[in-house]
C-alpha cells in the first residue's frame, strides 16, 4: 500500500481528488460501454470482446494523454495552444469538404495508416478555450477595452465556431456559449458580452444556411419546441430510465442498448441509469460535480489569472458538454450527438478529454520550479539544499 | 476589488449554474421514475419489438455456357395503408385504383375493394392486404403508375412486400441434381450441398410492431446487412442433359422400367456434362425423386470384371490370347454354382473372347487360380482403386460401398466378387473407374460445380482433382481398352456396333438383390468411353428392373448409350474434320461482292455503276451469280429452323443471321466466310454451336 502510495506520489502529480475522479470515470466507462456495445449488431459485427480491449486500449490511452500533459507546465499551453488553433483551421475545412460522414454529418478525417478516425474540432475546441483564456489573461488589466481587449478573442471564436458549425453544429453553439462562460469569467463586461449573443446568432443562421446541418437542427428544435410525439430515440431513452429503478437491472441487463440507437455514446447516460439506477446516475452527476468543484480549487490557488481561467475554460467546457448529453438523455434539452466526455466510447474524444485532464492537473499542480524534477531520489538532498 | 477575486466570484457563479442543472437533471429523472414511470414502462411492455431476419438473395446455379438453372425472382404481395393518401387523391383516385385492382385479382370485384379500402381508411387501420396471390416484377412496375399507388409509399401507403421465389428456367431438367432446398434447410441436389455458398449470410434489423400485424424496420444505423448468396456455375451442359434425359425416358418406358440413370462424364476432367435419374412414379410416369447415381449402392455385376482384369494383367503375364475352359457353362464352387448366359457354355476360348462374352466362369477361375491363396492382394487391388471408400463427391448423400475384407470373406465371396457381386459400389465409382481407362490411366475425380461467384468475380475455383495418377501399367491398359472396344465390335454389346466412330464400353447384368436373396429381377447397365481412339466422354447407363423378354445390359442400357453417343458427336464439332464446303462460291470479275443483305449490296453496285438484277425486290439475303458482267443476284432459301448459307458474307452479317436464328457462333479470321462447320439446310439445333472460318 504504502508502495502504491509512493509510486502514485512520485508520478501522479497534481490535485489527487481529481486523479481519483478520472480512474472512477475509468472504470464506469468501461463497464457501461462494454455493456451497451453488447447488442446483436456488434455482437454479429465480431465480438464484444474485440470492442472492450479496443475501448480499454482508448481509456489507457486517455490516461496516457492526462499523465503527459500534466507533466508540461501549464504555461506551455499558451503557445502550444495557438499552435494547435492555426492547425485546426485548415483541418476543420479539409473536413467540412473531405471528411468522411458518419450519421450525415461530414467531420471525420480519417488518418492513414493506423486507420483512425480523427475529428478536428475535438481539437480545435481545446485549443479554442485554451486560447481564449490566455488572451483574456494578458488583458485582464484593460478588459474593458473594446477594440484591444475584445476583438482578437471573438475573431478566434468566430471563425472557429464558424467553421465548426459547417458541419456540427450543436458543438459549434455549446463551444461558443463556453467560450461566452469563459469571457465571463474573465470579467469581460455583460454588456459585451450581450453583444456578442447576437453576432453568434447571426454566424449561426449563416453557418446553418451554408452548412450541412441545416435541416436536421431545424427540425430537431421544432420537435423539441412542439412535441406532437416524442421522437424515438427519446422515447427509448425515457424507458431506459424508468425501467432502470432506484437500484438499476444490474450491470449488463441493459435491454434498451438494443433499441437506443447510439447507445454506446450519445445515450450512454440512459444505459447508466438503467443499469445503475437513479444512484448510479447520480454519481455520475456528482463526480461530474466534483471534477467542476476541483477545477474550480486549482481557479483559486492559481498565481497567475492564466491558470486560473485555464483551469476554469478546460473544467467547464467539459462538464457542460456532460450536462448538455445528460440533459438530452433525460428530456431537459433537445436531441443532440454529443458523447458524454470521460464514458462515452469514441476515440479521439477521449484522447483529447484526456488532455484537458492533464492540463487542469497541471494548473493544480502549480507553477514548477526551473529546477529539473526529474532526478533520482539520491539527488533530493542537494536540491533541497540548493532550494 | 482585485482581479483573482473578481474571478473567483465569477467562476462560483457559473458552478452554481451547472450544479443547478444538476439538480434539474435529478429532478427529471425522478419525474421520469416516479410520476410517468408506468407510462414507459407500459409502453416498452407495447411495442414489440423484434430482430427479424432480413433474407439474404440466393445464388443463381449456371450451366457450363451461362445458362440459368435456378435463380431466385422477386416475387411481390400488395399490401396498402390506407391512412396515408391525403383525401383529395384519394378521393379521386379510388374507384379507378378499385377497378384496376379488381382486373388483377379477379376473385376479388372492384366494389369489394372500394369498399375493403374505405372501411379500413374509416376505421384508421394502417395496413391490410390486399391480396394473397403474388405478382411479379412487372405488375408491380405497372401498378405502380395506378392511381393513389403512383404516390408512392409514404405519400400514397402502397407496400410491396418482396418474396423471393426459386426459378428453374429449364423447368424439369435435371430437376434432382439442382435439387431443392426446404423451409426447415433440408433438401437434395446442388442447392442442397451448396447451400453454404448459395444462401449467403442473412441480415437482421430492429423492426417495430405496427397495428395491423406487419413490421416496420426501426433505424438503420446498427442493423447487420445481409451477405448476398454466390453464383455457383455448374460443369452441366444444357444441350448434353436435354439430350441424355430424353433418350434415358424413352428407354424406360419403352422397358417400363422401375429406374434409370445416366451420367455423361468429359474423360479429360472429369467434369460431369450430364447427369439424369428417373424414377417410375405411381402414375406410370417418370419423374427426378432420387440420385441412383450418386447415392444408389448396389453390385455392379459384369461392369466390375474390369477390376479383376486388371489386376489379372498387373499380376500375371497373361495375355489376350491365352486361352481358358468355360466348360459347359456351369461350375460349382462349395454349394452355388456360376453360370454362364449362353446355354451350354462357351467351351475353350481366349481371354478376350472370355471378357467381350462376360464369361462369369472365366473371370471366377482365373481370379481363383491367381487370389485363391492370396485373397489379401485382391483385396488390396480393389482398394488402391478407391472402390471401397466413397470418393468425396461434391454433393451431399454419396452412397457408402461395401466391400468386404478378406477375414469377412466366405468360401465363394472371392469367385463371386469376381465378376461383381458379394460387393457394393455406387454407379459413379464405376464410372470414375471406367473414365480412368479412357483418360490414359488418369482417374480423375468427377465434379459437378467449377467455380463460385460474386457476379463476376471468381471467389472458388473448384479444378480437376486427380484422385489416382496411373492406375495401372500402360500394357495392361492397352489390353484392357482392346477388350472393351471388341465388346461393342463383337461381344454383348455388338448390337450397338456400326457407329462412324468407335465405341468402347462393357455390358453389366446383375441379379437383384432382394432381401438377401437374388430374385430374377435385373439391374442393366452400360458403362464405356468414345470416340474410343481419342476418348473425350464416358458415359453410364443404368436402367432397373426393365420389364419384357429383353432384360440385358445390351438390349437394355446400351441402346441408350449409343443414342446419347450420336447425338452428342453429331453436335460435337470439335469431335470430327469440318464438312468440306458443299458448294463454291462462284469467283468472277467481282471478287468482293458474294453475298449479303440485298439493300445494301444492291446500293453499293447502283452507286459504282454495277448493272445487277434481281427478280424480287422483296428479298434480304442474296448470293451473287456473274452473268457476263453483271451480277444476278440468288436468293438461297432462308427457312426457318435451317442453317443459313452464310459463306462470302462479311461477319457482321453472318452474325446476325447466325445468331438470330438461335445459333451460337464462334469464328476465326477476317475478311469473309470461307467455312461454316454447319451445313446450309442442315436443321438447326436451339443453342447449337457453329464454326466460322473467315478469310
Amino acid at each position: 500500500m504504502n508502495a502504491v502510495k509512493a509510486w502514485t506520489d512520485r508520478n501522479l502529480k497534481g490535485d489527487p481528488v481529481i486523479w481519483f475522479i478520472v480512474f472512477a470515470f475509468s472504470i464506469i466507462s468501461i463497464l457501461v460501454v462494454y455493456s451497451a456495445t453488447g447488442t446483436l449488431a456488434y455482437r454479429r459485427s465480431s465480438t464484444p470482446e474485440a470492442f472492450l480491449l479496443k475501448h480499454s486500449a482508448l481509456i489507457i490511452l486517455g490516461l496516457v494523454a492526462v499523465w503527459v500533459s500534466h507533466k508540461i507546465d501549464y504555461r506551455y499551453y499558451s503557445k502550444l495552444s495557438r499552435f494547435a488553433l492555426m492547425a485546426s483551421v485548415p483541418l476543420l475545412l479539409y473536413a467540412f469538404f473531405f471528411g468522411d460522414s458518419i450519421n450525415e454529418a461530414s467531420r471525420w478525417i480519417r488518418i492513414p495508416i493506423i486507420n483512425q478516425s480523427f475529428q478536428p474540432s475535438d481539437l480545435a475546441k481545446l485549443a479554442l478555450i485554451a486560447n481564449v483564456a490566455a488572451m483574456l489573461s494578458k488583458r485582464q488589466q484593460n478588459i474593458d477595452d473594446f477594440k484591444a481587449a475584445l476583438i482578437p478573442v471573438l475573431l478566434w471564436c468566430g471563425v472557429i465556431c464558424g467553421l465548426i458549425a459547417l458541419s456540427n453544429f450543436s458543438t459549434a453553439v455549446l463551444l461558443f456559449a463556453t467560450c461566452m462562460l469563459l469571457m465571463f469569467i474573465g470579467r469581460v463586461p455583460v454588456k459585451y458580452l450581450l453583444m456578442l449573443v447576437l453576432i453568434g446568432a447571426l454566424a449561426g443562421s449563416l453557418a446553418l444556411a451554408l452548412g450541412t446541418r441545416g435541416k436536421t437542427v431545424i427540425s430537431r428544435i421544432q420537435n423539441f419546441i412542439s412535441p406532437t410525439e416524442v421522437p424515438y430515440q427519446a422515447q427509448q431513452s425515457y424507458i431506459a430510465i424508468a425501467t432502470g429503478g432506484v437500484i438499476g437491472k444490474g450491470a449488463g441487463h441493459s435491454a434498451q442498448r438494443n433499441r437506443l440507437p447510439f447507445a454506446e455514446s450519445d445515450y450512454i447516460y440512459a444505459i447508466v441509469v438503467e443499469e445503475y439506477g437513479l444512484v448510479g446516475g447520480v454519481t455520475v452527476l456528482f463526480l461530474y460535480l466534483a471534477l467542476l468543484y476541483r477545477g474550480m480549487i486549482a481557479v483559486a490557488n492559481s498565481e497567475r489569472a492564466f491558470g486560473g481561467l485555464l483551469s476554469a475554460g478546460v473544467t467547464f467546457a467539459l462538464v457542460i458538454q456532460a450536462m448538455v448529453n445528460i440533459g438530452v438523455s433525460v428530456g431537459l434539452l433537445p436531441v443532440t450527438g454529443q458523447p458524454l466526455p470521460m464514458i462515452s466510447m469514441g476515440g479521439t474524444s477521449l484522447l483529447f478529454t484526456g488532455l484537458s485532464i492533464g492540463i487542469v492537473l497541471s494548473v493544480s499542480k502549480g507553477e514548477v520550479e526551473e529546477v529539473n524534477m526529474q532526478v533520482k531520489s539520491g539527488n533530493r538532498s542537494k536540491i533541497s539544499k540548493a532550494a | 476589488m482585485n482581479i483573482k477575486k473578481s474571478i473567483l466570484i465569477r467562476v462560483r457563479v457559473a458552478f452554481l449554474l451547472v450544479a443547478l442543472f444538476a439538480v434539474a437533471v435529478v429532478v427529471r429523472m425522478g419525474n421520469i421514475q416516479f410520476v410517468e414511470g408506468d407510462k414507459w414502462k407500459k409502453l416498452a411492455e407495447e411495442i414489440g419489438f423484434q430482430y427479424r431476419t432480413i433474407k439474404a438473395t440466393r445464388g443463381n446455379i449456371y450451366s457450363d455456357n451461362g445458362s440459368l438453372l435456378a435463380t431466385s425472382l422477386p416475387f411481390y404481395k400488395v399490401a396498402f395503408d390506407p391512412m396515408i393518401a391525403d383525401s383529395e387523391v384519394f378521393k379521386k383516385g379510388i374507384d379507378s385504383l378499385s377497378l384496376l385492382l379488381s382486373k388483377t385479382f379477379p376473385s376479388t370485384s372492384a366494389r369489394q375493394f372500394k369498399q375493403k379500402i374505405t372501411d379500413a381508411r374509416l376505421s384508421g387501420k394502417r395496413y391490410i392486404t390486399l391480396s394473397r396471390e403474388q405478382i411479379d416484377y412487372q405488375q408491380k412496375k405497372k401498378m405502380m403508375d395506378w392511381p393513389i399507388f403512383r404516390e408512392g409509399r409514404h405519400e400514397g401507403g402502397v407496400i410491396f412486400e418482396k418474396v423471393d421465389k426459386r426459378f428453374r428456367p429449364f423447368n424439369d431438367l435435371a430437376f434432382r441434381t439442382v435439387g431443392f432446398l426446404n423451409e426447415d434447410n433440408y433438401g437434395a441436389g446442388l442447392e442442397y450441398s451448396f447451400n453454404d455458398l448459395l444462401g449467403g449470410r442473412d441480415g437482421e434489423a430492429l423492426y417495430q410492431k405496427m397495428a395491423g400485424g406487419s413490421w416496420k424496420p426501426v433505424f438503420d444505423q446498427q442493423e447487420v446487412k445481409p451477405e448476398e448468396g454466390l453464383d455457383i456455375e455448374t460443369t452441366l451442359d444444357v444441350n448434353l442433359q436435354d439430350v441424355a434425359e430424353t433418350a434415358l425416358l424413352r428407354a424406360l418406358e419403352e422397358h417400363s422400367a422401375q429406374h434409370g440413370a445416366v451420367v455423361v462424364m468429359e474423360v479429360s476432367t472429369g467434369a460431369i456434362k450430364a447427369i439424369s435419374n428417373l424414377t417410375r412414379l405411381e402414375n406410370g410416369s417418370y419423374g427426378e425423386t432420387y440420385n441412383y447415381f450418386v447415392g444408389g449402392v448396389r453390385e455392379p455385376g459384369s461392369t466390375f470384371k474390369l477390376v479383376s482384369m486388371m489386376a489379372l494383367f498387373e499380376d500375371t503375364n497373361l495375355s489376350l490370347e491365352d486361352s481358358i475352359d468355360t466348360g459347359t457353362g456351369e461350375i460349382k464352387v462349395y454349394k452355388e454354382s456360376i453360370r454362364d448366359h449362353k446355354p451350354g457354355g462357351y467351351g475353350k476360348i481366349t481371354i478376350q473372347e472370355a471378357f467381350e462374352k462376360s464369361s462369369n466362369i472365366a473371370v471366377a477361375k482365373l481370379v481363383m487360380n491367381q487370389y485363391g491363396t492370396q485373397p489379401k492382394k485382391f483385396y488390396e487391388y480393389i482398394e488402391s482403386l478407391g472402390l471401397n471408400r466413397p470418393i468425396g463427391f461434391q454433393m451431399k448423400g454419396e452412397g457408402e460401398p461395401k466391400v468386404k475384407t478378406p477375414d469377412k470373406w466366405s468360401g465363394i465371396t472371392l469367385p463371386w466378387m469376381a465378376f461383381g457381386y458379394e460387393v457394393e459400389t455406387t454407379p459413379l465409382q464405376m464410372l470414375t473407374l471406367y473414365n480412368a481407362v479412357a483418360n490414359e490411366g488418369r482417374m480423375m475425380k468427377p465434379y459437378i460445380v467449377s467455380r463460385a461467384k460474386r457476379a463476376d468475380k471468381v471467389i472458388r475455383d473448384f479444378k480437376p482433382e486427380i484422385l489416382k495418377r496411373q492406375i495401372c501399367s500402360d500394357a495392361t491398359l492397352e489390353k484392357l481398352k482392346i477388350m472393351l472396344e471388341g465388346v461393342v465390335e463383337r461381344g454383348t454389346a455388338d448390337n450397338i456396333n456400326g457407329t462412324h466412330y468407335k465405341i468402347a464400353g462393357k455390358t453389366g447384368t446383375a441379379q437383384k438383390l432382394v432381401n438377401g436373396k437374388h430374385v430374377k429381377k435385373y439391374y442393366t447397365s452400360f458403362v464405356g468411353y468414345f470416340p474410343a481412339d481419342n476418348p473425350r466422354y464416358s458415359c453410364m447407363v443404368l436402367i432397373d428392373d426393365p420389364k419384357g423378354y429383353r432384360q440385358y445390359g445390351s438390349d437394355v442400357a446400351a441402346p441408350v448409350f449409343k443414342e446419347i453417343a450420336d447425338k452428342i458427336y453429331a453436335k460435337d464439332i470439335d469431335m470430327h474434320a469440318p464438312l468440306s464446303p458443299e458448294y463454291l462460291v462462284e469467283t468472277g470479275v467481282f471478287p468482293t461482292v458474294k453475298a449479303g443483305y440485298y439493300p445494301d449490296l444492291n446500293f453499293l453496285c447502283n452507286k459504282l455503276g454495277i448493272s445487277n438484277h434481281s427478280k424480287e425486290d422483296e428479298v434480304e439475303w442474296v448470293r451473287a451469280s456473274v452473268t457476263n458482267n453483271a451480277i444476278n443476284w440468288k436468293y438461297p432459301s432462308n427457312a426457318a429452323g435451317l442453317v443459313p448459307d452464310v459463306q462470302g458474307m462479311m461477319l457482321r452479317d453472318a452474325l446476325y443471321l447466325l445468331e438470330n436464328k438461335g445459333l451460337r457462333v464462334t469464328y476465326q479470321g477476317k475478311g469473309r466466310v470461307i467455312n461454316q462447320s454447319l451445313p446450309p439446310g442442315s436443321r438447326i439445333a436451339k443453342g447449337g454451336l457453329i464454326r466460322i472460318i473467315l478469310g
